[in-house]
């Protein structure tokens, strides 16, 4: 019942090697604090260029959002769940920026220091070079199928759109 | 089951024995992310609206131009340095490069915490909004003349999760199969930058802000970042803090990736089967719309 993997209807198998077998949790924890070291470099670049934040002034920040995606990377492969990483990342920062939190005020200084659209630029990199992989899949999709999943984009913002718009007029709070 | 796909997607960030591979793919994406930093956010104004063009969107469609399927495919030199595996080691990766965003989100919303309580029920009840896909696609696609498709194609908007619940039920070479991934793939190609542009211009609906963060999130992270922050720099703190729209679409996000698997079966698909019913005849070409026409 699970989703299978994204890719997993796109891609066709490749032969199995030793660097396609399945990784052990000590061993996934190493490659990707590798991988997150490569990512908070590349961060770090579109922070300088963004906002002309030097390194080392959100090099705290960094390393603690390394740890925590670590801990969020390994909390998605270990908790039988079905939340994505991304969903533990989000959590786990938002308990310690809480008000009632006592490392508040320190946490959100230094996260503060990257800038939070630097942050998106290195991911669609990755998305866009990924995306690669799909798109002989693509030329298979008709181009009525194409104009149908406009319309479902439109249809699910603004459906959505609307009974919030309803609801929250509804409460007073807009 | 689990562990064996899990463990296989993972496979491609061991830098044992490609390490020339992952030089290749991170120094092109250093290569992206500079090129996409320094043209930096420029926005316009078009008709009633505004057109919102940040770095996140240069770089999705520098990826996609720069990949060995598209550019390289066309010149040889660039497929040896950008090739398959590039692209192959990218796809894990973009899971890891979500991690800073996902901390920066969680610290956009613990401040507003009190105000996203508040906003509960709408919050809930906007997740029935992902079911207007089905009463505006649905008759499209019935006009067009597809049959059984238009249910995968229009039940939602098909991330991960109702991939899997329409191939487990009926097959991904059926119909219903094709329909579902024909959304899932125009999603995934063309969903960041189409929702990046539309974040942009919805404020010229005259739909409130915070409405329209709410519907941004719907299911996957680049789709909500891009619609978010285009809606973040095209209301540029006009009335309502950009923070507050950025983290309004991250807590929709974040419950529609909790919800969205049981909308779409609970919800979802008997709505779509039982207005197809009803519909197809009417509108579908061919008369009849018998089952597994194509």
């Amino acid at each position: 019942m699970r989703s299978s993997h994204p890719y997993s209807a796109a891609v066709p198998p490749r032969p199995t090697e030793v660097s396609e077998m399945s990784m052990s949790t000590p061993e996934f924890s190493v490659e990707s604090l590798k991988m997150l070291l490569v990512v908070a470099f590349l961060t770090l670049t579109a922070n300088l260029l963004a906002t002309g934040t030097g390194f080392l002034a959100a090099l705290p920040g960094m390393a603690l959002i390394v740890l925590i995606g670590l801990v969020a990377l390994l909390m998605g492969r270990l908790i039988p769940l079905d939340l994505p990483a991304f969903a533990y990342a989000m959590i786990l920062a938002f308990a310690l920026a809480l008000p009632f939190s006592p490392v508040q005020a320190p946490f959100l200084a230094a996260v503060g220091k990257v800038d939070f659209l630097a942050t998106t630029t290195p991911i669609l990199a990755y998305a866009g070079l990924s995306i690669g992989l799909q798109t002989g899949k693509m030329k298979e999709v008709s181009w009525k199928l194409v104009l149908v999943a406009v319309f479902v984009f439109f249809g699910t913002f603004f459906g959505s759109a609307l009974i919030s718009q309803a609801v929250l007029s509804a409460q007073g709070i807009i | 089951m689990t562990n064996d796909t899990t463990a296989d997607r993972w496979a491609p960030i061991r830098t044992g024995g490609r390490l020339s591979a992952h030089l290749r793919t991170h120094l092109t994406v250093l290569l992206i992310v500079v090129v996409a930093e320094l043209i930096g956010t420029i926005t316009f104004p078009l008709g009633p609206g505004q057109v919102v063009l940040l770095p996140l969107l240069y770089a999705v469609v520098l990826g996609l131009v720069l990949s060995y399927s598209v550019l390289g495919s066309l010149f040889e030199p660039l497929r040896r340095v950008v090739d398959e595996d590039v692209s192959r080691i990218a796809s894990p990766l973009l899971v890891i490069a979500l991690m800073p965003l996902g901390v920066k989100y969680g610290t956009l919303v613990a401040p507003s915490f009190y105000d996203l309580v508040a906003a509960g029920p709408a919050f809930v009840l906007q997740e029935f909004g992902n079911l207007g896909t089905i009463l505006i696609a649905l008759p499209l696609a019935l006009l067009l003349g597809l049959k059984r498709e238009s249910i995968g194609a229009a039940v939602s908007i098909a991330r991960e999760p109702t991939l899997g619940v329409i191939t487990d039920k009926y097959g991904i070479e059926s119909p219903e199969g094709r329909g579902v991934l024909g959304t899932y793939m125009t999603g995934t190609v063309l969903g960041t930058v189409f929702f990046g542009l539309l974040g942009g211009f919805a404020p010229a609906t005259g739909l409130h802000p915070l409405a329209l963060s709410m519907a941004c999130g719907m299911g996957s992270a680049s789709m909500m970042t891009a619609c978010s922050t285009s809606l973040a720099a095209a209301v540029g703190g006009a009335g309502v803090a950009e923070d507050q729209i950025l983290s309004f679409a991250a807590t929709s996000n974040l419950l529609t990736g909790i919800t969205g698997l049981y909308m779409v079966i609970l919800v979802g698909l008997p709505v779509i089967t039982r207005l197809y019913a009803v519909l197809a005849p009417v509108l579908g070409r061919g008369a009849a719309a018998t089952d597994g026409g194509e």
